[in-house]
């Protein structure tokens, strides 16, 4: 009987995947137009080799990238995943290895086959791992559990020995870098389809499926949800946009070592950005990367090294007077009147 | 010294440094008994203290052991300052991830605070009595670890003795069975969340100073150590105060076994390995009760 269940399975996802409902409102329609046309004509307008400021927006479309994957995971299925650098720096280190041992033959530098493989590598990590963790553990163990994992694969991408060149890392050939436009070009578009992935997902039944396994998973699974298969596509979701923002950074990088892809702040940074906005929410992890980008951008250039500690404040006090993030902000003063 | 020697000493060196991880880790049980979170700012706090126990050591030339009278009131203290500060309102919520958050936070702010008030550079507390050695047939034992574990097994008995002899202590123990039915019964969970936030960081002012005269430390080590006291709890079992010290005992003798008999960079694989094992197949520990 499973196996028949399991073999449904990718046609009931697809069918899923049709939003049952879309938004009919022209405002909020012709605002996200005009953004992603403000956007679009950037570079058009400010040279992006030498503005500070296009590469801030940069920064900003990988962050948004990464922080729509753990809104999924952990905004709308609430699994809060601690594993996010690694799935990054997985994604980075996926690019990096095809491009040097030649393993696709394509051109490597932008290739999207090599960008979407990026992300399929550690979609492929996220459901080993998922499967096992997912099907056992709950909530806090579930984080514990992912923290163990990326405690694990820094280790062995560490000790890879001659593969991954330990500490020291990839060199990849920088000699092919000619200009930041490109970057500016493949993160917008990662960006919107980031964004995009995440709208559909949570505007169709898997979204449903997903809050109602986060408000109470045992009514969702009386309710015929399965629990495992949806936090396990969540997770790989998740895993995936990382993925493929660790190979648009290894391009901007091309040296690629544990501690620039797999450092902590791919994590926490994402989370922060998440709940500053609103969790569980499509615009709350974007205005989370605007600002805290902007904010972190500003420290590092004018506090250099006292920057993360207000950052740190930052999380603390967000938590402690806003808990519901930037958007749950207006409801709050709504529902107040 | 023969072959035999060289496995007791790295077993007996494991056990001492695993009491320091066993020690975080009751603090660590005790807030996640009536919070249920992980609250991750737990092995900077510990660096903190002992960064506090240098400072008055190096300042004030004030005893390291000594300074315990002093740094134990202030840790109570701050952990039930952190309490009243920060987690009230989340933990009224019943929002985990916000505890969580603050948690991170906390971790994020006191790890680069200190490393802006102390540098990264290691520190190491050195006193008279830091060289002493004590010579059990053949095994060297330092004195001041002789001490760190003497101060872990009181704390740990200390704790122990609180949640079964006091009245505080079985609402402690009634709270991280059923927070709802003790809060019915006419207990303040406020008070009870904010007396387990003071054992839990007054544990980590008494860990900081045991670390602090054993070991060097440096900022980055907090988050070190609190990743492996998470370890250790996971071994001993969640809410279970010997099942953590012992977790921490182990997983310390699998460290220091790992490195001697493999290699020092496989060590902490190892460890994590273990640990998603144990997650795995035994989540209620490795002493725990099935549920």
């Amino acid at each position: 009987m499973k196996e028949e269940r399991l073999a449904k399975y990718p046609f009931n996802l697809l069918k899923s995947l049709i939003p049952t409902k879309i938004t009919r409102n022209p405002i909020y329609i012709i605002i996200a137009v005009l953004i992603i046309v403000a956007f679009a004509t950037v570079p058009f307008f400010i040279d992006v080799d030498t503005s500070y400021f296009a590469y801030y927006l940069f920064l900003c479309f990988l962050y948004i990238i990464i922080a729509q994957g753990w809104n999924v995971v952990a905004g709308y299925a609430g699994q809060i995943s601690l594993c996010q650098n690694t799935f990054f720096g997985l994604g980075a280190y996926t690019t990096g290895l095809i491009w040097l041992y030649d393993v696709t033959k394509t051109g490597y530098y932008f290739d999207p086959v090599v960008m979407v493989l990026s992300g399929l590598v550690p979609v492929i990590l996220a459901i080993i791992i998922g499967i096992p963790l997912l099907s056992r553990l709950r909530g806090d163990y579930f984080a514990i559990g992912t923290l163990g994992v990326q405690f694990t694969v820094t280790v062995l991408i560490l000790r890879g020995g001659a593969f991954t060149r330990g500490a020291d890392g990839l060199h990849l050939p920088s000699v092919v870098f000619e200009s930041m436009t490109p970057y500016y070009w493949t993160g917008l578009l990662l960006a919107l389809f980031a964004v995009a992935v995440v709208y559909f997902i949570t505007r169709s039944r898997i979204g449903l499926a997903l809050r109602a396994i986060r408000e109470d998973e045992t009514a969702a699974a009386s309710r015929g949800v399965h629990v495992l298969q949806y936090k396990v596509f969540a997770f790989a979701v998740g895993a995936f946009l990382a993925g493929i923002a660790g190979s648009l950074f290894a391009y901007y990088l091309f040296h690629i070592n544990p501690d620039s892809v797999m450092h902590l702040n791919w994590l926490f940074f994402p989370i922060l950005m998440c709940v500053l906005g609103g969790n569980g929410t499509i615009t709350g992890p974007i205005i989370g990367a605007f600002f805290l980008a902007a904010l972190s951008s500003f420290g590092s250039v004018y506090f250099p090294q006292t920057h993360p500690i207000f950052s740190g404040l930052l999380v603390i006090l967000v938590m402690r007077f806003m808990p519901t993030g930037i958007i749950g902000l207006k409801d709050r003063i709504l529902s107040r009147r | 010294m023969g072959e035999f020697g060289i496995i007791t000493q790295v077993l007996v060196n494991g056990i001492l440094f695993g009491t320091m991880y066993g020690i975080a880790a009751i603090g660590l049980s005790l807030i996640f008994g009536t919070m249920r979170i992980i609250f991750f700012a737990q092995g900077v706090i510990i660096i903190f203290f002992a960064y506090i126990c240098y400072w008055l050591f190096t300042l004030l030339g004030i005893d390291p052991y000594l300074s315990l009278i002093l740094i134990i009131p202030i840790s109570l203290l701050l952990g039930m300052g952190f309490y009243y500060g920060l987690f009230k309102e989340a933990a009224a919520l019943e929002q985990r991830e916000v505890s969580l958050l603050i948690a991170i936070g906390l971790l994020w702010l006191v790890e680069n605070a200190m490393m802006v008030v102390w540098t990264p550079n290691p520190r190491t507390i050195v006193t008279a009595y830091t060289s002493w050695v004590l010579e059990l047939g053949g095994l060297i034992i330092s004195f001041t670890r002789l001490i760190a574990l003497l101060i872990a097994l009181l704390s740990a008995v200390g704790v122990f003795v609180f949640l079964k002899r006091t009245r505080i202590g079985t609402a402690v123990r009634a709270a991280s069975e059923d927070m709802e039915s003790t809060t019915l019964m006419g207990i303040n969970p406020n008070w009870v969340n904010a007396v387990t936030f003071a054992l839990g960081i007054g544990l980590a002012g008494t860990a900081g100073v045991a670390f602090a005269t054993v070991y060097s430390f440096d900022p980055m080590y907090g988050f070190t150590f609190v990743i492996m006291s998470v370890i250790a709890l996971a071994f001993g079992g969640f809410g279970n105060v010997f099942g953590a010290l012992l977790g921490g005992i182990i997983l310390g003798v699998l460290q220091s076994g790992a490195s001697f008999f493999v290699s020092a960079g496989w060590a902490d694989a190892i460890c994590f390995g273990t640990f998603l094992l144990v997650l795995m197949f035994r989540p209620q520990g490795l002493f725990g009760k099935k549920v």
